[in-house]
């Protein structure tokens, strides 16, 4: 990795850094977190594939890299296929009677 | 760790570094649902209770918090000139930016502990001297998860501080010469530490500033 290339990432990052902090301060809602999240994830790319060479790897290395946030992702959203959608209201099994 | 004599098992040492790196991958998918499984506690927390969970993490010091992230963003933009100009067979310069590296990795713990040392003083600590009747229960859950969250990450970032400060001295040393795994590997766990702070930062200190 070129040093040219580390200290551009650098700048990217301390940009994106500073439109999060920003984006969070104006009244968007829950398009917030939309935003900040999305931020985090270009920030959390450019780390990967620069600094941690992700880009000049081989398939294998990047599937070996992609594992981990994949069954994170299993995780989160079979989690929140159940709590995300519980409510007071009976199921329908239970309405019936 | 005579890092670059060639494994029996190994044809080449590409080959040799390769199963290093994969290796090291396969200890971080760990972290990632280790901090991952606090993470996904967070989401389930924030959409349960919504607005006061939110208003919790308005609690915390989004300055801190910010000034904080530029440091451990920048530390790892030193541990990658570190490796890379270790790689270029440099010695004096890889052991000047894993110094830079370790020394930013301190200031961080440094801010960290002023920050938790602000909370303690405002009765936000659980366990020690949370203000109940003040913060009300959602705000001490999500203290819960603020504590282990940023208690956990900062653990991983002392370990990652003593590793660093070890092969700069092996490095200054002459111990450590290029074309081996170490440097890369530590390096990849000093940036993965720096991952899972790019997505608590906005977890923790952006919520709730929006009102």
């Amino acid at each position: 990795m070129s040093v040219a290339t580390i200290w551009r990432c650098w700048l990217a990052l301390m940009l994106l850094l500073a439109a999060t902090t920003a984006s969070a301060f104006a009244p968007l809602g829950s398009l917030n977190i939309v935003i900040s999240l999305g931020i985090a994830c270009a920030k959390a790319l450019i780390v990967l594939l620069f600094f941690m060479e992700l880009r000049a790897s081989r398939a294998l290395v990047r599937a070996f890299a992609a594992a981990g946030f994949f069954w994170l992702l299993i995780m989160i959203v079979l989690t929140g296929a159940d709590y995300w959608h519980r409510t007071d209201a009976k199921a329908p099994i239970d309405q019936i009677y | 760790m005579s890092d670059r004599a060639l494994g029996f098992q190994y044809g080449t040492l590409a080959q040799q570094r390769e199963t290093a790196t994969l290796g090291m991958w396969a200890f971080l998918a760990t972290e990632v649902l280790f901090f991952g499984a606090l993470i996904a506690a967070y989401l389930n927390y924030r959409i349960w209770f919504g607005q006061e969970f939110i208003a919790a993490a308005s609690l915390t010091k989004v300055v801190l918090g910010t000034a904080n992230t530029a440091v451990l963003l920048t530390s790892s933009a030193c541990m990658a000139m570190a490796v890379t100009t270790f790689d270029a067979g440099s010695k004096r310069a890889p052991v000047l930016w894993l110094s830079a590296t370790g020394l930013l990795g301190l200031v961080f713990i440094v801010i960290k502990a002023t920050e938790w040392w602000l909370e303690y003083q405002e009765h936000l600590v659980p366990a020690l001297n949370f203000d109940l009747a003040r913060h009300g229960g959602v705000a001490e859950i999500f203290f819960v998860f603020y504590f282990c969250a940023t208690g956990l990450h900062a653990l991983h970032l002392l370990i990652g501080i003593s590793l660093v400060t070890w092969l700069a001295v092996r490095i200054g040393s002459g111990r450590l010469q290029p074309g081996g795994s170490t440097t890369r590997l530590i390096g990849l766990y000093w940036h993965f530490v720096d991952i899972v702070w790019i997505f608590l930062f906005p977890l923790i200190y952006l919520a709730g500033r929006n009102a």
